[in-house]
């Protein structure tokens, strides 16, 4: 079997001179140790595939599913390469032929049967105290997406509570944005079209999200003309209005930068503008571009938990001495450094903000 | 085949794939040279490098050592099949002893974390090739390496004082001592460093190393013509400093450099000469001075480096230059080949001018650095590997820089190694008769030339 790449896939593969600059980056190679996990191994996997020289088995569908899509190889890579988007595209045309993993099998059907990632029949809004409120035309949304709805609902609450003196609304019935099935190569375009249909009933302008996977699917994925903020985005640009400034906690906070906030779409400083107005911030060892990723992200938490969980504990070695939380503004990262041992101490930055203004309210 | 899995297993090899994926990944290092090798193992202990050769020895298996992959001519590709022993898992320092200058490693550590470990006790590991965040010692010593600062602290061969080698027959020995000078018998040390994995496997380093100097300065000269970049080099070292770095890039270099880092302040055309001195915070400025002041008269601009930011800066970005040529064009790739030549000193400028030539009449863009300090030219080639015609242009165009540097006395090959790329030039390079030495030494270590046949011409 070839695998069908584009004119412009292949000069991407072919940009890379297998230096093997990526082993001092790639997260997943520093764990497995086996060259096929590394960025120059699945270049050379997809590149064999394309030729026809190599059948997807088991230990391909590995090597192409271990990668997190984190982009630490892309803005480290000397020859230019893009190897997530490579490795996306891969894993587009193995699922199109039907190859997969079980992980990605049950992913899609849990998503595509439930329009969430855990399979959960429970109402997406149960975090929600009062609905009756909620206007049916709306500037701005709050997308809250499947792990704040299901998994923080606390998170969720706290995020709306600061929204909605804003005229921000929801939509009615929110689906997943679609960014774990665009991240393990299946189409989410049905996800894409229900969200947007609500999004265009509602005359919204833009979108405000508290999760960083679905903050870089609505920016790439969903229609240009609404504007996509972050959380910290907009968090920063209310600072004042919001009365966070004053460090009302006299606490020490780190900040773990989520990939697909940071390195994908450069959103480094207003979470440092919005947690230095609240208390003290102290960098971990590798941070902003640098930043290593949690091991969540990519579907590798669903596919492969132990190396996912070996990659956060890595990551939680960057933590400094003497903090008192590890903000992020990811759900997933959240998830994968409280699993990995930090538990409680990694916190949202939105939960963050509200410590801030329970205090200052006391 | 299925028995050899089986025996690697029962003898606790390691760990060992055979999954086609897998090895395709092993096929090659950063060079054209690929072949698929049976399995791929990584061990973990000198105990299981001997276990495996003495089963590769019983069984005729070829065993084709590797680090990192980074090399550049092939060495760690395994082309006659059989075992690719992945030793960058054998990545511990064994023991920091300062106080006797030196360090014990295995294999697999990570020439930049060796440095890194270093510092504290005020100490380097000197050798410094381009890929030192991702290349291991083991490969430095199987290639002897070396890097920018060669030209003051010369090359990996010079800091090795003991070995331990698996040898063909899963035997191990070593090949010195802890002292720093020994003359006892015949030289093994230095004849396993560069013997690139064709005579025994090294599980376990001595190296010495070297004081931290104090501070480093960097002075930038620029120059119109390539022949007085080659003079002024001379000047510089006629005058008593023996700079720690003395590296030039050709105007495609600045271009690729300036689209690495655009913040870099480098002149647009010209020849630019780095030259680095290093000691103490007195003596690194008057030499940078005196550098400065010798070459005003014949250089365009000559200016010394604002301050550490800047110097490291300039440093990071000339490291990773031979694979950021991409950037200048996306529809060429730079391909490793005959882009390790090194010449006498004095005849660099004519090395560069005759390689001007050829890429010129092939039509081949080029990108030209290196240690001018040591008489060690990159030369870059970069084509459109879609294109089936540049890569017979890239071939001829390689095949006359070598025989280029040859005519001028020189080498094929500075620091990258021989490996299958160059091997077709060793009876030019050393004469049959040297070469027929070195397959009599190959055959006495290794009489079934299992250890990574094939590589160097033997």
């Amino acid at each position: 079997m070839k695998m069908n790449l584009d004119r412009m896939d292949k000069r991407s593969i072919n940009r890379c001179v297998r230096c093997g600059s990526c082993r001092t980056f790639c997260p997943a190679f520093q764990e497995s140790g086996w060259e096929s996990a590394n960025t120059r191994g699945r270049i050379i996997v997809i590149k064999s595939l394309a030729e026809g020289s190599l059948e997807a088995d088991s230990r391909v569908l590995d090597s192409l599913n271990t990668c997190t899509t984190c982009g630490i190889c892309t803005d480290n890579c000397p020859a230019g390469v893009n190897p997530p988007e490579l490795v996306e595209c891969a894993r587009r045309e193995l699922v199109a032929r039907g190859i997969m993993t079980a992980s990605q099998k049950d992913l899609s059907r849990t998503i595509f049967q439930s329009g969430n990632t855990f399979g959960d029949r429970g109402d997406r809004l149960a975090w929600l105290r009062d609905r009756s409120r909620l206007s049916e035309k709306a500037d701005y949304v709050y997308f809250v997406g499947c792990m704040n709805s299901y998994r923080y609902p606390e998170t969720a609450a706290r995020s709306w509570e600061l929204l909605r003196r804003f005229g921000v609304s929801l939509l009615p019935s929110e689906q997943c944005c679609g960014s774990p099935l665009f991240r393990t190569g299946f189409d989410a375009g049905k996800l894409v079209d229900e969200n947007t249909r609500q999004m265009q009933q509602m005359g919204i302008k833009g979108i405000i999200t508290g999760c960083a996977g679905c903050y870089a699917t609505l920016k790439k994925r969903y229609s240009s003309r609404f504007s996509v903020l972050s959380i910290p985005e907009f968090l920063s640009e209310h600072i004042s209005e919001l009365g966070l400034e004053g460090k009302a906690l006299d606490i020490t906070v780190t900040y773990h930068d989520p990939c697909h906030l940071g390195r994908h779409n450069g959103i480094y400083e207003q979470p440092r503008r919005v947690i230095e107005a609240i208390c003290s911030l102290k960098e971990m060892k590798a941070n902003r571009d640098a930043a290593r990723c949690c091991g969540g992200g990519g579907g590798v938490r669903a596919g492969y938990r132990d190396l996912s969980l070996k990659m956060a504990r890595k990551r939680l070695l960057d933590v400094p001495e003497g903090v008192d939380f590890i903000v992020t503004s990811c759900p997933l990262c959240i998830r994968n450094l409280r699993d990995a041992g930090a538990c409680e101490k990694v916190i949202d930055l939105v939960d963050l903000v509200a410590m801030a203004l329970a205090q200052k309210t006391r | 085949m299925k028995k050899i899995l089986e025996d690697l297993r029962e003898i606790d090899a390691g760990m060992v794939c055979a999954a086609l994926a897998e090895r395709r990944c092993y096929a090659s290092d950063a060079s054209q040279v690929e072949g698929l090798a049976d399995y791929v193992v990584r061990p973990e202990s000198t105990q299981q490098v001997s276990r495996i050769l003495r089963l590769c020895s019983e069984e005729n298996i070829p065993v084709t050592a590797r680090g990192s992959g980074t090399g550049l001519s092939g060495g760690a590709s395994p082309i006659c099949g059989g075992i690719v022993l992945d030793l960058s898992g054998m990545n511990r320092i064994i023991e920091i002893d300062s106080e006797n200058l030196q360090v014990i490693v295995e294999p697999g550590v990570i020439h930049e974390k060796l440095n890194m470990a270093l510092k504290p006790f005020g100490f380097f590991f000197p050798p410094d090739p381009g890929s030192s965040a991702m290349c291991t010692i083991g490969g430095m010593i199987a290639n002897n390496s070396s890097g920018m600062r060669s030209v003051k602290y010369g090359t990996t061969r010079s800091y090795v004082l003991d070995l331990e080698v698996v040898l063909a027959d899963g035997r191990v020995i070593h090949t010195g001592s802890k002292v720093l000078k020994s003359v006892a018998g015949y030289d093994l040390t230095r004849l396993f460093v560069g013997s690139e994995g064709t005579l025994g496997i090294i599980t376990r380093a001595g190296l010495r190393v070297a004081p931290l100097p104090l501070a480093r300065k960097l002075v930038l000269a620029s120059f119109e013509e390539t022949e007085t970049a080659g003079r002024a080099v001379i000047m510089v070292f006629s005058s008593g400093i023996t700079p720690s770095a003395c590296e030039i890039l050709d105007r495609t270099t600045l271009k690729v450099l300036k689209l690495c880092d655009p913040n870099l302040a480098l002149p647009d055309d010209g020849d630019l000469i780095l030259f680095e001195v290093d000691g103490t915070d007195s003596s690194t400025a008057e030499s940078a001075l005196q550098i400065q002041e010798l070459l005003g008269p014949l250089a365009k601009s000559v200016r010394i480096a604002s301050g550490q930011k800047e110097m490291e800066a300039i440093w990071a970005a000339r490291r990773l230059v031979g694979a950021a040529i991409s950037r200048l064009d996306p529809n060429r790739t730079r391909i490793y080949i005959g882009e390790d030549v090194g010449v006498p000193i004095k005849e660099i400028p004519s090395l560069i001018k005759r390689v001007q030539q050829i890429t010129t009449k092939l039509d081949l863009p080029a990108m030209k650095y290196g240690h001018i300090g040591d008489g060690n030219l990159h030369v870059a080639l970069f084509i459109d590997v879609m294109n089936s015609d540049q890569w017979g242009k890239l071939e001829l165009a390689a095949d006359r820089i070598h025989r280029a540097a040859l005519e001028l006395s020189g080498t094929v090959s500075s620091e990258h190694g021989i490996g299958l790329a160059r091997a077709q030039y060793m009876p030019l390079q050393v004469g049959e008769d040297a070469l027929n030495v070195m397959r009599s030494i190959k055959k006495a270590l290794d009489p079934k030339n299992i250890l990574n046949p094939g590589k160097m011409g033997l």
